[in-house]
């Protein structure tokens, strides 16, 4: 069973999207913010992070690049899911370890479970050296 | 990388657009949740009430809006004002909130009655602000802390509203300073918010010849508001 590391400061949303990660059958750790987001991140070893992007305390990308500044972790896939979704591009973004943005403004809440399923099927493929 | 770390100011109908995408995304994904049909009639209410009182902390908001719109200091009312009567007014108001995210709010009492001079409802209004603002900011089961202290030699009364959470980096702060003092920022100048409550409750401030201000904590914030004590405080 893999394992989620949910980043999100609104604890009803993040609730709502635990929820349905578990439903799909992951193991899903909610962090507030970027500062337990890391203190997770020993713990529980997530195969995957979903990182909101307006948060308290730090910004999403101050966590990003401390994320990818740890040689053990910094290679975990990013999903951010954000109501600024707009204003980002995926490939700009892909060396920060973000494989794909989910728009919270118009995502379904299986959005992110489908999300997840495909980064990690990608995680599969890569690992497989097909691609 | 463009993070979008500008600092570009952005007009009040923008950082409003801002503000109020994330209560309406927020109550869009409860109500998805509730066309589940494997909830029990416990989990379905409870997230009736959530989407009750999202929509009401967004209209608040919208309200506040119109407000500050026609903010002419003809219109508005100075009176004296027990600020420790209204903080429980505004305790009250906030409790259903609070209690639904597993938080606490609480006026902390003085021994001394105090009085000030404002308009009860912009004071209100400023303080349903940081309330609403200490909620987001405060972590796990803390309380959040309504406080008034007099500032005697200034002649003014302070109302603070305390949260408890992550302390604040050095850059956040210098940012929420400039806030502080200006017009509403981009929406990447400090996470999450646009200052553009910030900008509203210093203009209800200014109408009542008073200010706003932040102090930093190393376990999170205290926002305030000075006004100036009522002349009848030297009859007590």
């Amino acid at each position: 069973m893999s394992t989620v590391l949910l980043i999100e400061d609104d604890a009803w949303l993040a609730e709502i999207e635990a929820q349905v990660l578990r439903e799909a059958g992951y193991t899903v750790e909610v962090a507030p913010h970027g500062f337990s987001a890391m203190d997770k991140l020993d713990t529980y070893r997530p195969e995957v992070i979903i990182l909101d992007v307006l948060l308290t305390g730090s910004t999403a990308f101050s966590f990003l690049n401390e994320l990818r500044s740890h040689g053990d972790i910094g290679t975990i896939p990013i999903i951010l899911c954000t109501n600024i979704a707009e204003q980002f591009k995926a490939h700009h973004l892909r060396e920060y370890g973000v494989r794909r943005i989910v728009d919270k403004v118009t995502m379904h809440p299986d959005d992110l479970a489908v999300a997840v399923r495909s980064v990690l099927s990608d995680d599969e493929f890569e690992k497989g050296g097909v691609s | 990388m463009n993070t979008g770390e500008s600092r570009d100011e952005v007009t009040p109908l923008v950082a409003a657009a801002h503000e109020l995408k994330a209560p309406l995304a927020l109550m869009r994904q409860l109500a998805l949740r509730l066309e589940s049909s494997n909830l029990s009639e416990a989990e379905r209410q409870r997230l009736l009430q959530q989407t009750i009182l999202t929509s009401e902390r967004a209209l608040r908001l919208t309200s506040d809006l119109t407000r500050s719109t026609r903010l002419d200091p003809a219109l508005f009312t100075l009176e004296p004002i027990n600020p420790e009567q209204l903080c429980r007014d505004v305790a009250s108001e906030l409790t259903p909130l609070f209690e639904a995210y597993g938080r606490r709010v609480e006026v902390t009492t003085r021994k001394h009655p105090l009085l000030l001079v404002a308009n009860r409802d912009l004071l209100r209004r400023i303080l349903l602000g940081f309330g609403d603002n200490a909620l987001h900011y405060s972590g796990g089961d803390s309380v959040v802390r309504l406080q008034i202290n007099a500032l005697k030699r200034a002649g003014l009364i302070r109302i603070g509203v305390r949260d408890y959470g992550p302390a604040l980096s050095s850059d956040m702060w210098r940012t929420l300073q400039k806030k502080l003092r200006t017009s509403p920022q981009s929406v990447h100048a400090r996470p999450e918010s646009s200052g553009l409550g910030l900008y509203i409750a210093s203009q209800f401030a200014e109408v009542m010849n008073g200010r706003i201000g932040a102090v930093r904590h190393k376990d999170g914030a205290t926002f305030y508001v000075e006004l100036q004590a009522s002349s009848q405080m030297s009859l007590l």
